[in-house]
C-alpha cells in the first residue's frame, strides 16, 4: 500500500481525537481604494468590497472541511488598518465605518472582522487621534469588529503617549461594555512589532504591503503535541525537541494544503501559514498541559520559561521546514482564559502576571486575555503595556497586551465569555504606582538593535 | 450531480437562443445560472476532479462483526468507485480497514459519497471517514 497503516491512523487520530483543526482561514482585503470624502459613499464602497470578495468565504471553507475531513474552526476577514484609508474622518464617522464593517461581517457569515487598527509607533496623524478616540464606542456598538493598535517597534521605539492613551481606551472600553462583562477589552490588543500578515483575531489586519486580497491560514494543535510528548516518555530534551518538531511539521503541512486549496477556490493569492499552537478552553487542547507534560509541576514553576522557550523554538523550526510561506506570529500562544491549564494554574495561585510577563519574552505573542481588577488605574495598565512593549522592542519580537480590567470585578472573581474566549480569572496586580514614569510622555528612543542598516 | 463544461456551453447556447441575439451578457449569465441551479449542482464541483488526482482514502473502524467489508464495498461499487488498494487489520475486537479509492469515474461527488457512506456506517455501527489523498501525501511524504 502507498501509505502505511500507522500513517493513516495517525492522521485520523489527530483530526478526530486530538482536536487538530485549522484554527482560522482569514481573508485579507485591502480597503485602500474605499475612501471618499463623502461618508455614505465610503460606507457603501467598504460594504460592497467586503461582500464582493468575502461572500463565498464560509461556503468554500465548509467545502474544504468536507474534502479533507479537517475541521476549520473559524472563518474570518481582515482589512487594511482602518485608520489609514479613512484618515480624514472624525471619531463619530469612524464609528459609522465600524458599524458598516459589522454589518458586512454579518452578511457574509464571519464571526469576527479584524483590522479596526492603527499603527502609531512613531507618532499620530490627526486622523489616528480621532480613530483611537472612536475605539471604545466602536467596540461597544458592534459585536463582530475587533481592534488593535501598534504602539512600539524595534525600529521606532515606544510611543509612550500612545501607550497612555491606549490604557485610557482600555478602561473606557471596559466601562462601556460593563453589561457584557467588559467584553470589548477581549476584542482590543495593543502591540509592539505587530506582524502585517497575522491571520489570528484579535490582532489580525491586512498590512499595507499586502496585495489587493490574500488568504492566510492559522493552524492549531496543542492537543496533538501534548499527546506526542506524553507518549514519548522520559526522553532527554534534545529528543523531546525532535518529537515536537516532527509533530508540528505534519500539522503545518496540513495547514499549508488547506490554505492553498482555499486560495485556489477563491482564485486569489495564498499568503502565509501561521504555525501557532493556539489553545482552546477544551480539555487537552492546552499549552499549560504541554508545559506540565514537559516536566514542570504546574505553569509558573521555575523552569516554565525555559520549557516554553524550547517549545516555541521547536514549533518555529518545524514550521519553517514544512512550509516556505511561514508568517504571522508562529509560535506558542499563552492566552490565560483560552487555556484550561493556565486557568487552573492561576486559580491555584501558581501563576502570576510577573511570571506571565517573563514567559512572553520567549512565546510568540504577549500578555493575552488577562483579567485584572476593574479599579486598576490607567497608569498601571500603561505600565504593564510599556513593559510588554520593551520586551518586544529589545528582543526584536512581537509582543502584545490584551488586558481586561473587568468592570466591578476583584481578584478571585471570574468573567465567563464562553466559546473560544473562555473564562477569565481576575489576577492580582501590584499596587505600586507607575504614573510618574508613564506620565512623562514622549517616546522611548529606538534601541541599539534598530541600527542594523 | 456533476456538471461538465460541455453542459454549460449547451445551456448557454440555449439561453442565447431563448433570449435572442441582442440580449445582454448579464441576462444570459442569469439564465444559465438559473438553469444550472434547477439541476441542483454547484459549479465548484466541476473543478474538483481536474485540480488533483481523484484519489480518496477511506478509513473505517469499529467492533468487528460479519458483513462490514461487504457493506462498505457494495456501496462503493454501486457508486462506481474504483478500489485501488485495500488493507485491513484486526486489533483485538476492533477491526480497521483502509481503502484507497479512485473516484474519477464515479457519478457521485466526494460530498455525496460521504453522506452515503455515513448511512452505511450507521447501519453497520462503524465509523467511516473519507478524505482526499492530498492530506496524507502532504503530512507523511516530504
Amino acid at each position: 500500500m502507498q501509505y502505511d497503516f500507522e500513517e493513516i491512523l495517525e492522521t485520523i487520530k489527530m483530526t478526530e481525537v486530538e482536536h487538530f483543526d485549522i484554527r482560522t482561514v482569514t481573508l485579507g482585503i485591502s480597503l485602500r481604494d474605499c475612501a471618499d470624502r463623502n461618508l455614505e459613499i465610503t460606507k457603501q464602497k467598504v460594504y460592497e468590497k467586503i461582500l464582493k470578495y468575502g461572500k463565498n468565504h464560509v461556503k468554500y471553507a465548509q467545502e474544504i472541511e468536507k474534502q479533507y475531513g479537517v475541521s476549520i474552526a473559524n472563518k474570518r476577514v481582515s482589512i487594511t488598518p482602518a485608520s489609514i484609508p479613512f484618515d480624514s474622518f472624525s471619531a463619530d464617522e469612524f464609528v459609522e465605518i465600524a458599524k458598516t464593517l459589522d454589518k458586512a461581517a454579518e452578511a457574509i457569515g464571519v464571526d469576527y472582522i479584524a483590522g479596526y487598527s492603527a499603527l502609531v509607533q512613531k507618532g499620530f496623524t490627526n486622523g489616528e487621534r480621532e480613530f483611537i478616540k472612536s475605539i471604545p464606542i466602536a467596540l461597544a456598538e458592534t459585536s463582530r469588529v475587533v481592534s488593535s493598535v501598534n504602539v512600539a517597534s524595534t525600529k521606532a521605539g515606544i510611543n509612550m503617549d500612545a501607550v497612555l492613551m491606549m490604557a485610557d481606551v482600555i478602561k473606557e472600553t471596559a466601562e462601556r461594555t460593563k453589561d457584557n462583562n467588559s467584553i470589548g477589552c477581549a476584542k482590543l490588543v495593543v502591540f509592539a512589532n505587530v506582524p502585517e500578515d497575522n491571520p489570528f483575531v484579535a490582532g489580525a489586519f491586512h498590512g499595507v504591503s499586502e496585495p489587493e486580497v490574500v488568504l492566510n491560514v492559522g493552524i492549531s494543535g496543542p492537543g496533538v503535541v501534548l499527546n506526542e510528548i506524553k507518549s514519548a516518555g522520559s526522553v532527554d530534551l534534545q529528543e523531546l525537541s525532535e518529537v515536537i518538531k516532527k509533530t508540528v511539521f505534519k500539522i503545518t503541512r496540513a495547514g499549508e494544503l488547506i490554505g492553498k486549496q482555499m486560495a485556489k477556490k477563491h482564485n486569489i493569492p495564498y499568503g502565509i501559514v501561521d504555525i501557532s499552537l493556539a489553545p482552546t478552553p477544551a480539555t487537552g487542547d492546552s499549552i499549560g498541559d504541554i508545559l506540565k507534560a514537559m516536566g514542570v509541576e504546574d505553569v509558573g514553576a521555575p523552569g516554565t520559561t525555559a520549557a516554553l522557550a524550547m517549545l516555541n523554538d521547536a514549533v518555529k523550526k518545524a514550521g519553517l521546514m514544512a512550509s516556505s510561506s511561514v508568517g504571522g506570529m508562529s509560535g506558542a500562544f499563552i492566552p490565560v482564559s483560552e487555556d484550561q491549564g493556565m486557568i487552573e494554574a492561576v486559580i491555584k495561585g501558581n501563576l502570576s502576571i510577573e511570571k506571565l510577563e517573563a514567559m512572553t519574552s520567549v512565546c510568540s505573542v504577549g500578555l493575552d486575555m488577562i483579567g485584572i481588577p476593574g479599579d486598576t488605574p490607567a497608569s498601571t495598565i500603561a505600565g504593564i503595556i510599556a513593559d510588554e512593549c520593551a520586551i518586544g522592542m529589545i528582543n526584536d519580537k512581537t509582543t502584545s497586551a490584551r488586558l481586561i480590567p473587568a468592570y466591578g470585578k476583584k481578584v478571585g472573581d471570574f468573567v465567563d465569555y464562553g466559546g473560544l474566549l473562555g473564562k477569565v480569572p481576575i489576577m492580582d496586580v501590584r499596587k505600586l504606582d507607575s504614573s510618574g514614569f508613564v506620565g512623562r510622555g514622549g517616546r522611548i528612543p529606538a534601541p541599539m538593535r534598530s541600527l542594523t542598516n | 450531480m456533476k456538471i461538465t463544461e460541455e453542459k454549460i456551453r449547451e445551456l448557454t447556447l440555449k439561453a442565447i437562443e431563448e433570449l435572442g441575439q441582442n440580449s445582454s451578457a448579464e441576462a444570459i449569465k442569469l439564465a444559465v445560472e438559473k438553469a444550472i441551479g434547477s439541476e441542483n449542482v454547484t459549479l465548484d464541483l466541476v473543478n474538483e476532479k481536474t485540480k488533483s488526482t481523484g484519489k480518496v482514502i477511506l478509513t473505517s473502524f469499529g467492533l468487528d462483526h460479519p458483513g462490514i467489508v461487504a457493506g462498505v464495498t457494495t456501496a462503493l461499487g454501486k457508486a462506481n468507485c474504483d478500489i485501488t488498494d485495500l488493507s485491513q487489520k484486526l486489533m483485538g475486537d476492533f477491526y480497521t480497514m483502509i481503502v484507497i479509492l479512485d473516484i474519477s469515474n464515479s457519478s457521485k461527488s466526494l460530498t455525496e459519497l460521504q453522506t452515503e457512506l455515513n448511512q452505511v456506517a450507521e447501519e453497520l455501527k462503524i465509523k467511516v471517514y473519507l478524505q482526499h489523498e492530498d492530506l496524507f501525501r502532504q503530512m507523511h511524504r516530504v
